[in-house]
């Protein structure tokens, strides 16, 4: 504890997993409380490590992305959107405007899915299994669309490098389900949200617990929709090039509390709508990939995402025969985890619960080599990964 | 002089047949009670009889699990008073015990339901089950924030609930219990009855279906009585939204997560007891009909209208969060405030 920190009595602790049926990934919550009020808190994530950065060493970039998909299962569009990204800025490979515009909608799509899901998953927590149904029960509408699209609900492969694979290419009957099926999800997601937003009992369950400062959240780098429900207005779409013909809004929220997080979920997926109706009404015509590329070395080079849960990072490099050397991934996730540790503080127990999943943590997707050395666990950083096992040729 | 003779028998007789149709229609409810919520969700829902009755038989037939509690004979038998405890109560509202020992009384319902109360205390501080006790977890080894600091199972934890709950949560029902009895200026469940139903005191033929002349809950008081009544069987139920002290999202199933087998049986069988036996003495003290073993009309109506509470809990738990101390204590001194308002007025009616 730093100086001049305040000095909290903490009267006992409890913690929640790794094995536990209410948690729905392997990882540990302890609680330093008093009485039922949360004093402090400690998240420990790594169990389940699946060792995925180092599958990718030495395998050719093609084959490499496949594997980057397969990072999350729920955005799993956006790995491999950013691992595309990465080689195409590294190389400056061109990308054609429509498979940039159907990688947008792909990618709204998918944002919509994923807060449906967490939308679920609060209400879980909340115990109000009629809300978390409801969640499930939209979500299959933009589940179907991405099959239509993609081929697959979960990962339906859309970007490959240089565009999109040719079978998610817009035909003019799917362009007018799209259309159609946005209507119908927003007619009755309006009503879902209202019944929401009138229920008092949910209110107040969300309202005033989990607060999480906009200067806290700068600190801690609590991106996406964690920083913006504490007024920070941070999204890396503003910054991206393929959403520039878009006109979208930034939704932020002073209210820095838990309602604020799931408030702010919800009005974003009305501006992914937009962003969807624009995609398909002024879909530019022409080829959906460019294929003039060749993969030789490349230095190495990152590319940032707006994920669904927050900034996304990839980068590693390319060796002279186009094959992988140091992939790294940061998820959202890492980097709102301390901010989940931090605005849990003072909620009652049962409220920090529901405080850790309104951040909306995908942890096993943010699990990193660790090395445990006499006792102590630490994370390795890049320089030291490749001092002990050297660069894979 | 015969009915000194024939009363003990009679009393046998009535209670075997109360205690073995309640036990048979405890295994329907929670099934009707799960149906409606999940019509009410958009669901099919389970088949009438799963939750109830073929769950309590499949348990019945699994393999024993020893408890790993502090002391599992004690944490064992709390189950098996449970389901005695909750058997009693509501034979205490069957007609032949009202004459025994003073038993048919508000004292006798409320003695027996607190007791009942004190069973999750128990439990709650008895169990420790492997989820809490059994999970090496390297947290100490990885260096934790606060050392040395008491570690707490979600099962204890659930206990300190419990007690909570015990204190301030249950109160408003034991407020509501009281207004019928005020209303009746008695403390027998006979006079609560003879106050509403004077014809089914008078009536000794077995096929007839007195009904009641002057309700409580068609009275001002009677009806803000029953409505606290319902808050406060959701609450002696331990369900949504007041499931604090079982809430799945942190302490699991609270104190009664290690009971398997035949021993989880028993906690269905008394849970399914509990939510009928307080239905069926809501419809004797606030309807005035009361479950008669010896008359099967009066005896299918308490059962039907018995439905009335699970019901509206089903409609509640579908569309209710589960709420924390930060709604319950508001909630529970405000609903306490309205039994008490029906209860000055009962006393003024």
């Amino acid at each position: 504890m730093a100086s001049g920190e305040k000095r909290v009595e903490i009267e006992k602790e409890l913690s929640f997993g790794p094995v536990h049926p209410a948690l729905i990934e392997p990882y540990r919550i302890r609680l330093f409380v008093n009485d039922e009020i949360v004093e402090d808190c400690e998240l420990n994530i790594n169990m389940a490590y699946r060792g995925i950065e180092k599958l990718f060493d030495g395998l050719p970039v093609e084959r490499a992305l496949l594997i980057a998909e397969r990072v999350c299962g729920i955005c799993s569009h956006v790995h491999a959107w950013n691992a595309v990204r990465v080689i195409e800025g590294g190389l400056s490979i061109v990308v054609p405007p429509r498979a940039n515009y159907i990688r947008v909608l792909t990618n709204e799509m998918q944002r919509i899915t994923s807060h449906l899901i967490l939308f679920g998953h609060a209400f879980e927590v909340v115990g109000h299994e009629t809300f978390a149904m409801r969640s499930f029960l939209l979500r299959e509408s933009f589940m179907d669309l991405i099959s239509y699209v993609g081929g697959n609900r979960v990962m339906p492969s859309v970007p490959i490098i240089g565009g999109v694979r040719p079978r998610a290419d817009l035909t003019e009957s799917l362009k007018r389900v799209i259309l159609e099926r946005v209507d119908e999800f927003e007619e009755k997601y309006k009503g879902y949200v209202t019944r929401i937003i009138e229920d008092p009992l949910v209110m107040s369950r969300l309202t005033g617990i989990g607060f999480l400062t906009k200067e806290d959240a700068v600190r801690f780098y609590a991106t996406g929709p964690t920083g913006r429900a504490s007024g920070w207005d941070y999204d890396v779409r503003t910054k991206m090039d393929e959403y520039k013909p878009f006109e979208f809004n930034v939704i932020t929220d002073e209210s820095c509390d838990t309602k604020a997080r799931i408030v702010v979920r919800a009005l974003e997926i009305f501006e992914s709508l937009k962003i969807i109706r624009q995609v398909v009404k002024s879909l530019p015509e022409g080829p959906v990939v460019n294929q003039s590329w060749k993969a030789e070395e490349m230095d190495f080079t990152t590319a940032y995402l707006e994920a669904y849960r927050g900034e996304l990072m990839h980068s590693y490099a390319l060796d002279s025969h186009g094959r992988i050397r140091n992939y790294k991934i940061r998820t959202p996730t890492p980097t709102n985890l301390a901010a989940m540790e931090h605005a849990c503080v003072g909620d009652h127990v049962t409220e920090a619960i529901l405080t850790i999943a309104s951040c909306d943590p995908c942890l096993t997707c943010c699990t990193r080599a660790e090395v445990v050395d006499s006792g102590r666990s630490r994370i390795l950083s890049d320089f030291e990964i490749v001092q002990k096992y050297g660069w894979r040729k | 002089m015969d009915n000194l003779l024939f009363f003990p028998l009679l009393l046998i007789i009535s209670s075997v047949v109360a205690a073995a149709v309640a036990i048979l229609y405890s295994l329907v409810l929670p099934g009707i009670e799960r149906k409606v919520q999940a019509r009410i969700q958009q669901r099919i829902g389970p088949p009438i009889l799963t939750p109830g009755f073929w769950s309590v038989l499949k348990f019945g037939y699994k393999r024993r699990i020893e408890p790993t509690a502090q002391i599992p004979g004690l944490y064992k038998s709390l189950v098996y008073f449970g389901v005695g405890i909750i058997v009693l109560i509501f034979l205490f509202s069957t007609p032949y015990w009202w004459a025994v020992l003073g038993w048919g009384s508000v004292l006798g319902i409320a003695g027996l339901l607190k007791l009942e109360e004190v069973l999750y205390v128990l439990m709650g501080s008895q169990s420790q089950s492997f989820l809490s006790a059994g999970m090496p977890v390297p947290d100490l080894a990885k260096g934790s924030k606060h050392v040395g600091i008491r570690r707490e199972f979600v099962e204890q934890h659930s206990a300190e609930r419990a007690l909570k709950m015990m204190a301030i949560g249950s109160l408003p029902f034991y407020i509501a219990l009281l207004v019928p009895f005020a209303m009746a200026k008695s403390g027998m469940i006979s006079s609560v009855v003879a106050m509403q139903n004077p014809a089914y005191m008078l009536t000794s033929e077995w096929w007839s279906v007195p009904l009641p002349s002057n309700p409580v809950i068609f009275t001002l008081p009677g009806i803000i009585a029953a409505l606290v009544y319902f808050v406060g069987y959701v609450m002696l139920l331990n369900e949504k939204p007041f499931s604090i002290l079982k809430a799945k999202i942190d302490l699991i199933e609270g104190g009664v997560l290690e009971y398997a087998s035949k021993l989880r049986a028993y906690y269905y069988l008394m849970r399914n007891m509990l939510m009928f036996a307080l239905s069926s003495i809501f419809v004797t003290l606030f309807i005035g009909i009361p479950f008669d073993p010896f008359m099967p009309l009066m005896m299918l109506l308490n059962i039907a209208l018995s439905l009335i509470l699970p019901v509206m809990l089903a409609t509640l738990v579908a569309f209710s969060p589960i709420l924390t101390f930060r709604q319950i204590y508001p909630a529970a001194i405000g609903l306490s405030a309205f039994g008490i308002l029906a209860l000055v007025i009962s006393l003024g009616v």
